[in-house]
């Protein structure tokens, strides 16, 4: 019995060494693997660009979310507002997103975050020198905090404006209001 | 639900409902709009990381103060590190003095004492528990600097440069306002924005 056992006890022990080293070389070879390809799109804007999307005419209220990988209640938001695209999108809002990230990021750690997010909203980097026209353009009381999200009605007014982690409730009640009154 | 079960979970839902109605937290709709430029900024006591008290009074510049909000986790505060000790350094021996305040709740006053101390930050810092100075000075996110005059007017507000990236500033805001004041000149931009994360609010 007691030789039985040594013999188990070795066994497993071999077993165990070889194994070792072979999880090693697994996690050592990680690195030097290509990161997956990214299927979102992130399209560069510009204040012009951001201007137009902003104040073109609108057939349905546009919801925008200024954010960036960098920004954890930025991040922290992203599953409520990829619900709240879902629900709304398809028949009553425009949504779009953009990322405040540098723009050497557009095809990176952006498009993977939006993936891993499962997100399919119009996704847009904000690429300026200066960012206070930008900010100012969508809204001149705010200072430039993220996340900060943005709610026009069909006329290019803002109908409501939050700053930090949204509220989805909030948000949602905002949204209701706005496509009830058909604004 | 049994008697015995009510009695052990009333206390706990109580206690609950007292914190959350006592929290007073503000939402961000709800902080008061920055004090107007030229504005005076009344005396404030705050203390140190290590717990002094300190009165505005006591710690300002004889031509002026600084004061910048900041933060142990905000990428964009920490890409200002250098840059707010460099700033420091250069004013201090100008008669202007160089503040850090921060006011997040989610930094307590021995995580900012080892951050400062890890990235080389050797000007004075304030922990503004309860957001009291953040909310007076409706200040959103950092870093967010506000200049005062010798007789603590405000004089500029907001960024301290336009890029987090050194090699991209374009606009040296905060520098350009110490300058003017340094020189007895108004300043020519008051006021200026920029990205920035947003300060977690007790």
């Amino acid at each position: 019995m007691t030789s039985k056992l040594t013999l188990v006890v070795i066994t497993c022990v071999l077993l165990l060494s070889f194994a070792a080293p072979a999880q090693k070389r697994k996690s050592a070879a990680k690195p030097t693997q290509k990161a997956p390809p990214t299927t979102a799109v992130v399209n560069e804007i510009n204040t012009d660009s951001l201007k137009t999307l902003l104040s073109e005419s609108k057939q349905r209220p546009l919801l925008v979310n200024f954010w960036a990988t960098w920004c954890d209640p930025c991040r922290d938001e992203f599953p409520d507002l990829v619900k709240i695209d879902a629900e709304y999108r398809p028949k009553a809002l425009d949504f779009v997103t953009v990322s405040l990230d540098d723009v050497d990021k557009i095809k990176t750690e952006v498009p993977r975050f939006l993936d891993e997010m499962k997100a399919t909203m119009p996704s847009y980097l904000l690429n300026v020198s200066d960012p206070e026209p930008a900010i100012n353009a969508v809204d001149p009381r705010w200072q430039g905090d993220l996340p900060a999200t943005f709610l026009y009605n069909v006329k290019g007014e803002v109908a409501y404006r939050h700053f930090g982690r949204v509220d989805p409730t909030e948000l949602r009640a905002a949204i209701e209001r706005l496509v009830s009154s058909k604004q | 639900m049994t008697k015995r079960s009510v009695s052990i979970l009333l206390p706990i839902v109580l206690v609950i409902a007292a914190a959350v109605a006592g929290s007073g937290r503000m939402l961000t709709s709800e902080i008061p709009a920055p004090p107007a430029i030229g504005s005076t900024i009344d005396e404030f006591n705050l203390p140190d990381v290590d717990g002094a008290d300190h009165a505005l009074k006591a710690i300002k510049g004889k031509n002026g103060t600084v004061l910048i909000f900041i933060a142990v986790q905000c990428p964009v505060s920490n890409a200002y590190n250098e840059r707010m000790e460099k700033l420091a350094q250069d004013y201090n021996a100008k008669g202007i003095n160089v503040i850090g305040i921060n006011a997040n709740s989610t930094e307590d006053a021995s995580a900012v004492k080892n951050h400062a101390a890890e990235k080389h930050l050797t000007f004075m810092i304030l922990k503004d528990s309860g957001n009291k100075l953040a909310d007076r000075l409706g200040a959103t996110r950092t870093p967010e600097a506000y200049v005062l005059d010798a007789s603590n007017k405000l004089v500029y507000h907001g960024r301290i440069d336009n890029s987090q990236d050194p090699g991209k500033i374009e606009s040296n805001d905060l520098r350009l306002a110490l300058d003017a004041l340094l020189a007895g000149k108004p300043v020519e931009k008051t006021e200026a924005k920029a990205f920035g994360c947003t300060i977690k609010r007790a």
